[in-house]
C-alpha cells in the first residue's frame, strides 16, 4: 500500500512536469500580455512584475483590432452554421438514399478529404479573382460552406441511427426535407456538437486561405492580422501577445467546455480513412 | 406511379447533394484543372498576355536551386520531426493509459497546443527563440552555446528550431490517436500476462506495441502528409530565411506564385507537391488495404 501511493505520487509529479512543459509557453504569453514593461530579451522579471490592461486598450485604439475580431467571428460562425445544415443534408442523402451516383459522390468526399488545400492556393487565388469574390467574405465562406469532413462525419453518424422514426414520419406524409429538419437533425445532436466545435476552431484559427484570398486591411481575419502586425514599428511584443491571447481565448474556452467532444472529433476525423 | 416517384426521389437526392457537388466542381475540380493548365504557361498576373510553354516550368524547377532547397528542407523537416513526434506521442499515450489521478486534465493539457492557432504559437516561439530569450537560458543551463543572433537567424539552427516547435505542438495530437488505439486493447490480455508473471517491458513489447502497429502506420503517413504542408510557421518566424534555410515547398509555391506573381511557375511547383502527397496517400491506402486483407 505504502509503495503504491509513493509510486502514484511519482507518476502524478511526472505528469505535472510534462504538463508544465506543454503549458509554459502559454503562461509566458499571458504574463507578457498583462505586463507593464517587457525587456528586450523577452525574459520577464517576476520580482518587479506589474499588471496592466494597457496593452489590450492600445490594441483597440491604435491597431483597431476589433475589425479582425469581427471578421473572424462572422466567418467562423457562418461557416459553422452552414456546415451543420448542409453536411447533415448531404450526409443524410449519402447514408439513406439509394441512387446511381451515390458511390462516385461518396468517393469524391473521401478523396477531397485527403487533398490538402495547400496544393490549390494559386488557382484559388486566380479563380476568386475571376469569380469577383476576391477580398470579400464570400471567398472565405463559400469554399468551406460544406466540407468533406462534415459530410463524412454526418454520414457515418446517420448510418447508425435506426430508421423507424423516419419511416413513421414518411407514412404520415412528411417530405424528405421535413424528415431531415424535424427527425434527423434533432437525433444528430451529439455528432453536430462534435462537428460544430471542430469547424469553428478550424475556421477561427485558419490562416492560409484568409491570407491568400484577401488583401484589404478591413478584410483581415484575426490570425492574418496577428501575423501581419508582427514586425510593425507601432506594435510591441506585449501588445502582440495581448492580441494572441484574444485569438487563443475562444479556443481555450471551447476546449475547456468541449474537451471531450474535440477529442472525439479529432479521433473520428483522423480515423475516417 | 412507382417509376414517377422514384425519379422524383432521384432528383431530390441530387438536390440534397448539390451543395457538395457545387463545392467539389467549383473549389476542387476546377482549381486542380486550372493548376495543371496554368503550369504549362508563363502566365503572370501582372501582364495580361501569356504563352504556352509546355513542360518548361517543370524543367526549370529542377534547375532552380531554391526549389531544390525547398524539397530538401521539406524532406529534412519530415524525417527530422516524425520519429520524435511519434515516439513522444507513444510514450505519453502509454503513460496516460495507466492509473493516474486527474488523467483527463493531463490529457487535455498535453493536447492543448494542437488546438491553438499556429500563428499564435509561432509568435510566442519567435520571442522564446530570440537572442537572450528563455530558450537561450535553457541552452545556457545545459552548456550549449546558442548562435549569436538568436536561433531563428542562423542558417544552421533556424530549421531545427521550427522543427522542435512543431514536435512540441503536434505530439499531443498524435498522443490522442495512440491513446484511442491503446484503449481498444482488451484488458484481459494484460491480466493474462500478469498471471504469467510478465513485467512491464514484456507487456509493452508483446501486447502493447503489436496492437499499436496499425495506428503507428496511419500516424506516420498522416504526419508525413502534414509535414509537406508546412507554411504558417515559416511565414511568421523566418519568411524562408536566412538564406533559404527554412524555405519549404508550400512557402516556395506562395512566394513564386502569389508574391512574385509567377503564377505558371508557382502552379508547376504546387503540382509537384500535389504529386508527392498523392503518392504518399496512395501508399497509405495500399498499406491499409494489405493490413486489412
Amino acid at each position: 500500500m505504502e509503495r503504491h501511493s509513493v509510486r502514484g505520487l511519482l507518476r502524478l509529479s511526472i505528469a505535472a512536469v510534462i504538463g508544465l512543459f506543454f503549458i509554459a509557453p502559454f503562461i509566458y504569453m499571458v504574463l507578457a500580455a498583462f505586463a507593464e514593461s517587457f525587456p528586450l530579451t523577452g525574459r520577464i522579471d517576476l520580482t518587479s512584475y506589474s499588471f496592466t490592461l494597457r496593452n489590450f486598450a492600445e490594441l483597440f485604439t491604435a491597431s483597431q483590432l476589433y475589425i479582425p475580431i469581427i471578421n473572424s467571428s462572422i466567418i467562423a460562425i457562418i461557416v459553422t452554421a452552414s456546415n451543420l445544415l448542409l453536411c447533415t443534408i448531404c450526409g443524410y442523402a449519402l447514408a439513406r438514399r439509394d441512387f446511381k451516383l451515390r458511390g462516385p459522390i461518396m468517393m469524391s468526399v473521401v478523396l477531397v478529404l485527403m487533398i490538402p488545400a495547400h496544393v490549390v492556393i494559386i488557382p484559388m487565388y486566380v479563380l476568386t479573382k475571376w469569380f469577383g469574390i476576391y477580398d470579400t467574405y464570400l471567398a472565405l465562406i463559400l469554399p468551406f460552406a460544406v466540407t468533406p469532413l462534415g459530410i463524412f462525419l454526418m454520414r457515418q453518424y446517420i448510418s447508425g441511427i435506426p430508421t423507424d422514426m423516419e419511416e413513421a414520419a414518411r407514412l404520415e406524409g412528411a417530405s424528405e426535407l421535413t424528415i431531415i429538419m424535424r427527425v434527423i437533425l434533432p437525433l444528430c445532436k451529439p455528432a453536430l456538437a462534435v462537428l460544430a466545435v471542430q469547424v469553428f476552431l478550424i475556421n477561427w484559427n485558419s490562416f492560409l486561405y484568409p491570407f491568400i484570398l484577401t488583401s484589404a486591411e478591413s478584410m483581415r481575419t484575426l490570425p492574418v492580422a496577428l501575423a501581419l502586425l508582427q514586425g510593425y514599428q507601432s506594435i510591441n511584443i506585449p501588445q502582440l501577445f495581448a492580441a494572441s491571447l484574444i485569438s487563443a481565448l475562444p479556443t481555450a474556452i471551447l476546449f475547456m467546455i468541449f474537451s471531450r467532444r474535440i477529442t472525439e472529433g479529432i479521433i473520428a476525423g483522423a480515423l475516417k480513412g | 406511379m412507382q417509376s414517377a416517384s422514384s425519379r422524383q426521389f432521384r432528383r431530390a437526392d441530387l438536390f440534397f447533394l448539390s451543395p457538395w457537388i457545387l463545392t467539389l466542381l467549383l473549389f476542387w475540380v476546377f482549381p486542380i484543372i486550372a493548376s495543371l493548365l496554368l503550369s504549362f504557361t508563363d502566365f503572370r498576373l501582372l501582364s495580361s498576355s501569356y504563352n504556352v510553354v509546355g513542360l518548361r516550368n517543370y524543367f526549370e524547377l529542377f534547375k532552380d536551386g531554391v526549389f531544390l532547397r525547398s524539397l530538401l528542407n521539406t524532406t529534412i523537416f519530415t524525417v527530422g520531426t516524425l520519429p520524435f513526434t511519434t515516439i513522444f506521442a507513444i510514450l505519453l499515450a502509454v503513460f496516460l493509459n495507466q492509473r493516474l489521478p486527474l488523467r483527463r486534465l493531463f490529457q487535455s493539457v498535453y493536447f492543448f497546443p494542437s488546438v491553438v492557432s499556429m500563428v499564435v504559437i509561432a509568435l510566442v516561439f519567435t520571442t522564446l527563440y530570440a537572442r537572450g530569450g528563455y530558450i537561450q537560458l535553457l541552452a545556457d543551463l545545459v552548456g550549449v552555446t546558442p548562435p549569436a543572433n538568436g536561433w531563428l537567424f542562423s542558417e544552421l539552427t533556424a530549421l531545427p528550431a521550427i522543427m522542435a516547435m512543431d514536435v512540441w505542438m503536434a505530439t499531443g495530437y498524435y498522443m490522442l490517436l495512440f491513446l484511442a488505439a491503446l484503449q481498444s486493447i482488451p484488458a484481459e490480455l494484460y491480466e493474462a500476462a500478469e498471471i504469467e508473471g510478465a513485467n512491464w517491458w514484456q507487456k509493452l513489447r508483446v501486447i502493447t506495441l503489436p496492437h499499436l502497429k496499425p495506428m503507428l502506420l496511419f500516424v506516420v503517413i498522416l504526419n508525413t502528409i502534414k509535414s509537406f504542408q508546412v507554411f504558417v510557421e515559416v511565414f511568421v518566424m523566418t519568411k524562408g530565411g536566412p538564406l533559404n534555410s527554412t524555405m519549404t515547398m508550400v512557402y516556395f509555391v506562395y512566394e513564386e506564385g502569389l508574391h512574385k506573381f509567377n503564377v505558371g511557375y508557382g502552379a508547376a511547383a504546387a503540382n509537384i507537391l500535389f504529386l508527392i502527397i498523392a503518392v504518399i496517400s496512395f501508399l497509405e491506402l495500399r498499406l491499409i488495404r494489405e493490413r486489412s486483407a
